[in-house]
């Protein structure tokens, strides 16, 4: 790599929705819509996209196949679909991390996933690696492990695929604290099972997402980098039945970076993984942005932060 | 690619209503959004009332401390500079004390001197270029030009226009599609008129084309008169010549007149402007100056519409550097 060619490429976590005269819509919900999304990304600088693995039978329905929808992302400069995030129906009889009687049953689900995304270009599978906390408690060193095994069997068998499992912290899941954190990565295996940084949800949890980059570095298998204005001082992790949208602390967790109230020390992390030398993509997120803004607007900040700040520090 | 262009955006479609967007940290964060787009240089709309910080020089003062204070803040936020403003004398403005100026009343002259005389001083001030004005009043109140009516707005403009030329900024004039400017052969007319060294044209391929004109044959008529652009797609042409009925700027665009058309304005590349052909067009001819994308209203989200046009600015036209 020459000394111009950036470290970094730039992804977008998807869950935009439009205004439409049918309502407030999916932007799957047409191949008008996908493509006024596709260009408003991909005019500032994002060149790939993530999604949800129930978008990918969509994909399908409205190009026919995933190739064809691979080459209508890209004539409009998206390349591919990076990551897929596995929308997991936690449930005691068959899909529950923490219970090894479900671990077959997952195993299998996640081999359907990355199978029928063939074609696409997915290189990650995004997993919640445990159920909401208050499902999951009392978090026990035995509960753990048994996340790890399977984490680390789905792992495996995703790599045959060319794809790598990557876990992702929600605030309220079964495994957010530092502790938690700690053990699960040391009981799964290092070769298949990888941390994807959500920054604000760690930060959430009270976790400095700068220090577990410091101490996870070697797992680290991409970002989602948002920001928030809140930390959940009140056991909001536990809040039922979701905490991202019926918590007591904010309605709104979530913010792009470069809001003067962020908590997130983004140009702290980015000094971090230039002295690490990280390479590959980095990915944006903005969940719920909606919540009293838009997602055009935040990803537009963000890419104003992007621009202006971090890639003086690290690209 | 024509390094001699430079491109903007106008900064109009943020405000919703008198009293949205009045705050300066929303201003910021769009400034920020629009220089996220690949657009560097603004052009600000002049407005009357206390709810827009960036509308009237005493209201920039006002927020920012002076609007040199202002001008030396853009950076901080991606802007390079405001390029131009776009003065619509035919607005009421509760500062300068009127209704609505008509160019074509020599009595009204003198404040539309004055008001003028206000935004182009800021637009020096801020490192700008150009004052845009609207020239004409509305067909429908103004009628059909007559020479005496055309000479005493070319006398407006060109009185204006050396007031501008004084402090290093040309005046360019945009016809709409409701002005009561029409044709091609009043367009010669009034050129013929306004001094060349300081008053121009502004193209506006939206209202242009919405008032029946084929933009592409209409610039390389008047190529050597326009010294800047507003590009927007039009979605419709005024087929019923609706510029005519009363409160046009009302009954026809925001009522959508007899078709109930629902939006006259759109992205670049979805409507019926030949920006290709038009692009190819400017390129033989030369041009250098600004050219100011607008998204002139429309559905919000706002930035929807700025992202789109920075797309086909990048991807079709290839006018815009690929966002990196």
């Amino acid at each position: 790599m020459t000394d111009s060619a950036p470290n970094l490429r730039w992804a977008y976590m998807d869950h935009w929705r439009i205004d439409s005269p049918q309502g407030y819509v999916s932007q799957y919900s047409s191949i008008e819509r996908l493509d006024g999304f596709l260009k408003q990304v991909a005019a500032l600088g994002f060149e790939a996209i993530e999604t949800f693995d129930f978008h990918v039978p969509v994909l399908i329905d409205l190009f026919g196949s995933l190739p064809n929808a691979r080459n209508f992302m890209q004539e409009r400069g998206i390349d591919r679909v990076l990551s897929l995030f596995f929308g997991l129906m936690f449930d005691d009889r068959q899909t529950q991390p923490h219970l090894r009687s479900t671990h077959d049953n997952m195993v299998r689900h996640a081999e359907y996933i990355v199978k029928s995304a063939a074609g696409l270009g997915v290189e990650n599978l995004i997993v919640m690696p445990a159920a909401q906390y208050h499902a999951v408690e009392p978090v026990t060193d035995e509960k753990l492990r048994a996340c790890a095994e399977v984490w680390s069997r789905i792992g495996k068998m995703t790599l045959d695929y060319g794809i790598r499992t990557v876990c992702h912290h929600e605030f309220y899941c079964g495994i957010h604290h530092l502790d938690e954190l700690r053990k699960f990565y040391a009981w799964s295996d290092p070769r298949y099972v990888f941390w994807y940084c959500d920054t604000a949800q760690h930060t959430i949890s009270g976790v400095d997402p700068v220090k577990l980059y410091l101490e996870l570095h070697d797992r680290c298998g991409g970002f989602h980098l948002k920001d928030t204005h809140h930390v959940d001082l009140i056991g909001d992790y536990r809040q039922r039945p979701e905490s991202e949208v019926t918590a007591k602390t904010t309605q709104r967790w979530f913010w792009e970076m470069g809001t003067p109230e962020g908590l997130v020390d983004f140009p702290n992390l980015f000094k971090a993984l230039k002295e690490y030398g990280y390479r590959g993509w980095i990915s944006v997120e903005h969940d719920k942005a909606d919540f009293g803004g838009n997602y055009p607007e935040s990803t537009a900040v963000a890419a104003w932060y992007i621009q202006n700040v971090l890639k003086k520090i690290y690209r | 690619m024509n390094t001699n262009i430079r491109w903007g955006y106008a900064f109009n479609q943020w405000k919703q209503g008198w009293q949205g967007f009045a705050r300066v940290e929303d201003h910021i964060r769009a400034f920020k959004a629009t220089s996220a787009a690949g657009f560097r240089q603004l052009e600000l709309t002049a407005f009357s009332g206390p709810w827009d910080p960036v509308g009237r020089p005493e209201s920039i003062a006002i927020n920012f401390g002076s609007v040199r204070k202002f001008a030396q803040q853009l950076p901080d936020w991606g802007i390079e500079r405001i390029a131009s403003v776009f003065l619509d004398v035919r607005q009421l403005s509760f500062e300068d004390l009127h209704f609505g100026l008509l160019s074509t009343q020599r009595a009204q002259h003198a404040a539309i001197m004055a008001q003028a005389r206000l935004h182009a001083e800021s637009v020096a001030e801020m490192g700008g270029e150009t004052l845009v004005v609207a020239p004409f009043p509305h067909f429908w109140k103004e009628g059909a030009l007559d020479t005496g009516r055309l000479q005493a707005a070319a006398d407006c403009w060109n009185a204006v226009g050396a007031m501008t030329k004084a402090l290093g900024l040309h005046t360019v004039l945009h016809i709409d599609a409701l002005s009561a400017l029409r044709t091609t052969q009043e367009l010669d007319q009034l050129l013929a008129l306004c001094d060349a060294s300081c008053v121009n044209l502004a193209f506006d391929t939206a209202e242009l084309t919405i008032a029946g004109h084929d933009v592409v044959a209409l610039y390389r008529r008047y190529h050597s008169r326009v010294r800047h652009f507003h590009f927007k797609d039009a979605l419709a042409t005024d087929t019923l010549g609706e510029y005519q009925l009363p409160h046009a700027e009302r009954a026809m665009f925001l009522a959508g007149g007899q078709r109930k058309i629902q939006r006259w304005f759109g992205e670049l590349g979805t409507g019926l402007v030949d920006f290709p052909g038009l692009l190819a067009a400017m390129n033989e001819q030369g041009y250098s100056g600004l050219v100011v994308v607008e998204s002139d209203g429309g559905p919000t989200p706002v930035m929807s519409s700025v992202l789109l046009n920075s797309w086909y600015l990048q991807r079709v036209l290839k006018v815009l550097p690929l966002s990196a």
